[in-house]
């Protein structure tokens, strides 16, 4: 990733749009932060690195009617294309900038390898990260730190784009082994998935964080979560309510999630929401031989009316 | 509020395994229920008042009835709580007979049941609210699908109501398989001579709009209001120019394009006009035979026609038409012999089904009547009828029986003896059903004065023998088996549903079962309606069934569809889906699922983009609100709070 061939190359857009959306460096040297750009000086702030891990094409539905550019890795434009399929926004409203990426960096993990202590300074080579705080330096491979949709990742490069930026990458590992996490967890017993969840759930907080964050949720404020008509669930806090809420969540994103990981990366209690997101994702690919996010011509199963399923027998059409 | 319920004995029917009493009694201690009483018949005349005097009595507002099918009694008892001054919607069913009576003969089981179900009928009262129906203008034009001997009947008698009748044929013209047949059975009248009158008044009809060789291509809208595309496929000749003179069919050079009509008993030109009865008599190209389509050249036709009608470059042409009511009488189709392998159909020319046979022995077929081998076109001395094939036979898929099968090889037995004197016609059967007004006389006439050898058992295999084909088979009644030296053998190959008959009941919404068969209403009292309001089915595309039957319910459909289209407005069922609009975020997600297009793209006065419902379109098929995200779209009568104090109701008990 250049951070100089991008911030050209948004130079030459931003003439033609409202508003070019990229990332630049946040509060501390670990985080980096969406940046709004309007004018050319906005872009020389722009950076290209590991540390860009927001899906910035979150912000395109909320931009209706606007002329928008949007900078975007491989992961982050199946979102777009989801967009597209759902005709949430309109291709020739969005310029998107695609920029091949080999990995981001999971700010969790990398506080964790540093014990939390302040970071002074961090930089990228290759895949090794070097982390400096006041008290060490420590140099780990990226792919040690980065969020599980890195190591397994299938689309390194956009997979829709008008401009595209830097040399196009090769996926890491195979498309099979994207989910054998899935089938590993899933050679547990029931009871014991059902503790784990419970378990796991019942640390949520209820914040919404990943609700909101989440691309493709598009009901936002008017979540059935928090609405009395119909009335779905309670504010009571406990695991049923909280185990309701997330599977509502994963069940509205079936055939749709684009496993961009934001509700895992926003998530303050550290829980593994895209585990529940990957297995209906994984349900979809067998029944419906459909994955979300790569095609625009296509229709998602759950946006059609189909009498006949061609994978699911219910009577047959002679 | 003020919930009253109303438990039934169904004579035995729910009181022999359901303790009633004890129902009424654990009722009256669920919050909310005022009344609850046990009554032996519920939905008789004392019953029904019953419920009205103890609305008055104990200013009940809320009503539950347990005792059968919603299906049975719901609008009964929907208008007795209106009689007593209720919305028709504060009304639930608890299904106790269906669901608990009659599935069990555990008593306690039963009533834990019953006491169950009545206790989420009550939950879901609580929540209902009222609602009100709208009306709407009908449209009193008919759509008949099919022009055979039963939609033609159906259009004359709606057309003869003073209705206007589209009347869509498929084939190039009217008269469908009735029209193919020599004879009919029982009185061995010719079978033109009764249908020809027939098609003559669908043709001079003033009513009837005929499209003859024309398909459905989608039907939208609603009972009463239907906007139908019908595709005009193309006929490459003008049928506005063309006088069915048949010159051309004479001079065309391409001698051996298939004849539907016939069944392919033998070949017919690329240009033609199917039999000389035809409605209309209109002649028509079949491109995969006509020279100028497949070699580029020839245009005989074109110069030898007076009148100029010829067209090659014509193209299917899309009309619409808007009717209110719409009957489907789409016939029926015929197993590929193919399939009976052991029979050799297909394999040996000598083997034939009984509709080429009925080709065969027409005067207006392609032997002029004179019933040849296919092999050798030598006269037949020895035929064998082969009844039940395919038919009653599960491992072939119709498990069903084809209904008139045995009283037409009766008939065509009768025919060959009357057509060559010195034949000798053998049936294989398995039984001889024959029970309509003057049929089982008439097999025994086959047998007895015809001298038709009936004998009982399946055939086995059919193989060749020199010029003959060999009929192995058992004769059960001397406990042997068979063998006849045949000269020609016929095969009474099963009814099967019309081929595209599945397709065009999705396009009408209409069910069909698992032999594609379309399904009616009720089997005994709705014999001609469909669960889809607006669509009456008459003939075989409900199932086989013989000439008087399709007429009779060709007439029958007729008259619902009068009856119906009697009235100048019609009442929609509020039972439809609504949307909150301050909740719908405009994904548009019930747009794209609603299976019947009643859903459509709104803006507000701001710019917010919401759904809404097209009320006299909606199914209240329920798709959209399990598609809806946040529950914006709900279903009335059936919405998530409604159903969700149901299941709370069940778990909490």
């Amino acid at each position: 990733m250049n951070a100089q061939e991008l911030r050209k190359a948004a130079k030459e857009v931003l003439p033609s749009v409202d508003v070019v959306i990229g990332q630049r460096a946040g509060f501390d040297p670990l985080h980096a932060e969406p940046c709004f750009a309007t004018k050319p000086e906005d872009v020389d702030d722009f950076i290209a690195s590991p540390l860009c891990v927001h899906n910035l094409a979150s912000y395109l539905p909320s931009l209706k009617g606007k002329k928008v550019a949007v900078v975007v890795k491989g992961c982050d434009s199946r979102t777009v294309v989801q967009f597209l399929e759902e005709g949430l926004i309109k291709r020739e409203n969005v310029t998107v900038i695609g920029v091949p990426c080999s990995g981001i960096i999971s700010v969790k993990k990398v506080l964790e390898r540093v014990s939390h202590e302040p970071i002074q300074s961090i930089s990228f080579d290759n895949e090794t990260v070097t982390v400096k705080t006041n008290k060490r330096e420590e140099k780990i491979p990226l792919l040690e730190v980065a969020p599980g949709k890195c190591t397994t990742c299938q689309y390194p490069n956009p997979l829709i784009f008008d401009v595209l930026v830097g040399q196009k990458l090769e996926p890491r590992g195979s498309a099979e082994a994207v989910y054998d996490d899935i089938r590993e967890f899933e050679t547990k017993s029931l009871e014991e998935r059902k503790e784990y969840w419970e378990k796991t759930l019942g640390r949520c907080i209820r914040c919404y964080a990943c609700r909101n964050a989440c691309p493709l949720c598009v009901c936002q404020e008017s979540c059935i979560a928090e609405t009395r008509d119909p009335h779905w669930m309670s504010q009571k806090d406990d695991p049923k309510e909280k185990m309701t809420f997330h599977m509502i969540h994963a069940i509205h994103l079936a055939g749709r999630c684009t496993e961009c990981g934001e509700c895992e990366r926003v998530c303050p209690m550290d829980i593994p929401l895209g585990q529940l997101k990957k297995k209906i994702n994984m349900g979809m690919k067998e029944l419906y031989d459909y994955v979300p996010g790569i095609n625009p011509e296509e229709k998602p199963p759950m946006y059609v009316f189909k009498v006949e399923e061609d994978k699911i027998e219910e009577h047959e059409l002679s | 509020m003020k919930v009253g319920v109303f438990i039934c004995h169904c004579g035995n029917n729910i009181a022999g395994t359901v303790d009633v009493a004890r129902v009424a009694e654990e009722t009256r201690k669920i919050p909310g229920v005022a009344y609850a009483i046990n009554y032996m018949y519920t939905c008789s005349e004392p019953g029904q008042d019953q419920i009205k005097d103890a609305i008055k009595k104990y200013d009940l507002d809320r009503i539950v009835v347990a005792a059968c099918s919603p299906r049975m009694h719901e609008l009964t008892f929907r208008r007795t709580v209106e009689k007593a001054g209720l919305n028709r919607y504060y009304f639930e069913m608890a299904n106790i007979r269906e669901h608990c009576s009659w599935i069990g003969e555990d008593r306690e089981l039963n009533t834990n049941k019953a006491m169950e179900a009545v206790r989420a009928a009550v939950a879901k009262v609580m929540q209902d609210k009222p609602l009100y129906s709208s009306s709407f203008a009908v449209n009193k034009r008919v759509l008949v699908i099919g022009g055979g001997v039963a939609g033609m009947q159906a259009a004359l008698d709606c057309a003869d109501g003073g209705h206007e009748v589209v009347l869509v044929e498929k084939s190039p013209s009217v008269g469908g398989m009735m029209a193919r047949l020599d004879k009919t059975f029982p009185t061995i009248d010719c079978s033109i001579c009764i249908l020809g009158p027939k098609m003559v008044d669908v043709a001079q009809h003033d009513l009837i709009k005929l499209y003859a060789y024309s398909e459905v291509e989608e039907v939208k809208g609603y009972v009463g209001n239907y906007q139908i595309k019908i595709r005009k496929k193309a006929t490459y000749v003008d049928w506005t120019k063309c006088t069915g003179c048949g010159e051309c069919m004479e001079k065309c050079p391409s001698k051996d394009a298939y004849d539907s009509f016939n069944f392919g008993v033998a070949p017919t030109k690329a240009i033609n006009i199917p039999f000389p009865q035809a409605i209309p008599k209109k002649a028509k190209i079949d491109p995969t035979y006509c020279r100028q389509f497949t070699k580029g050249k020839c245009g005989v036709c074109a110069k030898i026609c007076p009148t100029k009608a010829i067209n090659y470059e014509m193209e299917d042409e899309i009309v619409t038409e808007e009717v209110g009511a719409i009957v489907v009488a789409s016939g029926y189709g015929l197993l590929d012999i193919e399939k009976m392998g052991e029979y050799g159909g297909g394999r040996y020319p000598d083997v034939i089904t009984a509709i080429q046979y009925e080709r065969l022995l027409n005067a207006s077929g392609p032997t002029s009547g004179h019933i040849v081998r296919p092999s050798d076109h030598e006269e037949p001395k020895t035929v064998v009828f082969v009844s039940c094939c395919g038919s009653r036979d599960k491992s072939i898929g119709v498990p069903y029986c084809s209904n008139f099968c045995c009283m037409y090889i009766a008939k065509q037995a009768i025919l060959t003896k009357d057509h060559m004197p010195d034949s000798q016609s053998y049936v294989f059967y398995m039984d001889i059903r024959s029970p309509g007004k003057g049929y089982d006389e008439f097999t025994r006439r086959a047998q007895e004065e015809y001298g038709t050898k009936y004998i009982r058992g399946r055939v086995s295999r059919i193989f060749p023998k020199g010029k003959k084909m060999v009929v192995r088979g058992a004769d059960t009644l001397l406990g042997t088996t068979v063998e006849i030296e045949a000269d020609l053998v016929v095969l009474a190959n099963a009814v099967t549903a019309a081929p595209g008959a599945p397709q065009l009941a999705e396009k009408l919404h209409i069910s069909y079962d698992t032999n594609a068969f379309y399904v009616e209403s009720h089997p005994k009292l709705r014999p001609v309606e469909t669960n889809t309001s607006g669509v009456f089915l008459a003939g075989c595309a409900q199932g086989p069934k013989d000439i008087p039957a399709s007429v009779g319910q060709g007439s029958a459909a007729a008259a619902k569809v009068l009856s119906m289209l009697s009235k100048d407005f019609l009442e929609n069922d509020p039972a439809i889906a609504q949307v909150n609009q301050n909740a719908c975020v405009g994904c548009l997600k019930c747009v794209k699922t609603c299976p019947f297009q009643a859903i459509v793209e709104e803006e507000l006065r701001g710019g917010k983009v919401v759904a809404k419902v097209i009320q006299t379109v909606c199914a209240g098929c329920g798709v959209c609100t399990s598609t809806c995200p946040c529950g914006a779209i709900q279903l009335q009568h059936f919405t998530d709070n409604q159903l969700l104090a149901e299941v709370n109701a069940l778990c909490l008990s």
